[in-house]
């Protein structure tokens, strides 16, 4: 599918996507995506874990835990992406909304949706 | 057998496929027993009937204490909303359905922590009211529910009566040997009571564990620093444990028709085991004369369940363990739903297996074990 036969599918008004909140929509009769407001900048995922097909997007945002070496041999652990990733309830595999990323597997990435917000509507380009 | 696109029958999809699932977990709070219960027991467990037990999972005082070896650590902000459990048959049927599982095999949550209890008694009295409250709350052929009852080790021989009791139960069709932190190992011929029972009553036993952190075996899982090592390694190593005991103590010849089934360890090490076995049978045999073939000869009459399964990126690789210890038909899906390790079936179905094959270890394999036929009914013994 090229970009320019994509269709968009209206899921929403704005006032339905405060920012730090997400929910599942449905678009047609069988797809489910997970539409994001992070700082205000909106982001689509499809509702369905790669690992076990579980409903990704009905799980909670929070942030990951990172971690850097330091000199006495142990790890550096650090909180970041705070608001930024979504983990499936299911088996707990962490995505980066904003780029679809894996924590677990780089190699691993959702499909990320294109949003567009016109006027008060928010569409997701499918 | 086991290539690709074998294309001799068709292919049905999971909706269509017949389903057995050999573990389930129902939710055994400490009041739901108070009615079941000798009532010599009953005040202690109106003591922790409100015991919370959303921030300590199966780790009730009284009911499941013991470390786990996993909440002890650190905790990070997760999207987990907590533990999922299934507090009625109602529930369980649909969320069964709603993962395509047709036949459901019930077993505890908190009393997988039995073995762990230092009385007696009060273990005996928990196992006889779990059983009694499963049979009589959960067990429904019709509805593909049906129950394990709880052996309890510390009094094997009134745990053949239990036993004796269920035999003809259409409700119940194996018996549940507590294998966290088990002492001794199930080899031991105290045990034997048990083993007598189930072959006469011509139920399978099942080892079934749960990660914790004991002075049994395997003691030094607190060695680690992370619950990944402890809960990776728990399971696999209590199962493996539990079956050297077993085997290298001549259980399978003592009582040749006990089935023996291992649960939620995943299958790749059964392999493993069965060659390193063989291969110290080679040099040692004068150690265990009564065993008239190799080890891996009794192994395989045993059954092994699915979950945790495996997951390397080519699939293909779990098809050449399957067949590696000619698991094809002694291998039998599970899900362990609802716990937080649970497998979907479509995980199991992605590994590129005949449709033959596939068919036995989604749901065949485990109608003959359980000696069931398709909806559920147990067959005439």
């Amino acid at each position: 599918v090229t970009d320019r036969e994509r269709v968009e599918h209206r899921v929403g008004g704005i006032d339905e996507f405060p920012a730090g909140t997400h929910k599942v929509v449905k678009v047609g009769r069988l797809r489910e995506i997970g539409v994001f407001n992070i700082d205000g900048k909106l982001y689509a995922l499809p509702n369905l874990c790669p690992h076990q097909t579980g409903p990704l997007c009905q799980g909670r945002v929070t942030g990951a835990v990172e971690a850097a070496a330091n000199d006495r041999g142990t790890w550096d652990f650090e909180w970041v992406m705070q608001g930024e990733v979504i983990t499936c309830p299911w088996h707990q595999l962490e995505f980066h909304v904003p780029t679809g990323r894996c924590l677990a597997f780089p190699h691993l990435k959702v499909r990320s949706y294109e949003v567009v917000v016109d006027g008060g509507d928010v569409r997701v380009r499918i | 057998m086991y290539e690709l696109n074998a294309s001799e029958d068709r292919r049905e999809g999971l909706d269509e496929l017949l389903v057995v699932d050999c573990d389930v977990h129902v939710h055994e709070s400490p009041g739901a027993l108070i009615p079941y219960i000798d009532r010599r027991w009953r005040p202690s467990l109106e003591l922790i009937k409100d015991y919370p037990e959303t921030h300590s999972y199966l780790n009730t005082p009284g009911f499941s204490g013991g470390g786990t070896g996993q909440g002890d650590g650190p905790m990070f902000p997760s999207g987990s909303p907590g533990p999922r459990v299934v507090s009625t048959p109602e529930a369980m049927r649909s969320e069964l359905s709603a993962i395509k599982v047709d036949i459901g095999i019930l077993f505890p949550d908190h009393l997988l922590k039995l073995a762990l209890h230092q009385n007696p008694d009060y273990a005996l009295a928990l196992s006889r009211a779990y059983n009694a409250w499963l049979v009589e709350q959960w067990c429904d052929p019709s509805k593909g529910l049906l129950g394990v009852i709880i052996a309890c080790p510390q009094e094997p021989e009134e745990a053949a009566r239990e036993i004796a009791k269920y035999a003809n139960d259409p409700r119940i069709v194996g018996v549940y040997l507590p294998t966290a932190g088990i002492h001794p190992l199930w080899g031991d011929r105290r045990y034997h009571p048990i083993f007598r029972a189930c072959e006469e009553a011509g139920l399978p036993a099942i080892l079934h564990s749960v990660t914790v952190i004991t002075q049994n075996f395997p003691y030094n899982l607190g060695d680690f620093d992370t619950g990944l090592a402890v809960h990776g390694l728990a399971h696999p190593l209590a199962i493996m444990a539990n079956l050297t005991s077993m085997v290298t103590s001549g259980i399978p010849v003592r009582f040749p028709n006990l089935i023996v089934v291992a649960t939620e360890a995943g299958i790749t090490w059964v392999p493993f085991l069965m060659n390193r076995l063989d291969k110290e049978y080679v040099e040692r045999r004068r150690e265990v004369p009564f065993l008239k073939e190799r080890p891996s000869y009794y192994l395989k009459r045993w059954y092994y369940s699915t979950q945790p399964i495996e997951e390397p990126a080519d699939l293909r690789q779990m098809a050449l363990i399957i067949q590696a210890f000619d698991g094809e038909d002694n291998i039998v899906f599970a899900s362990d739903w609802p716990h937080h390790d649970f497998d979907h079936p479509m995980k199991v179905d992605q590994i590129p297996l005949s449709p033959p094959v596939r068919r036995k270890i989604m749901g065949e394999n485990a109608l003959r074990l359980f000696k069931l036929d398709r909806t559920g009914a147990r067959l005439e013994q």
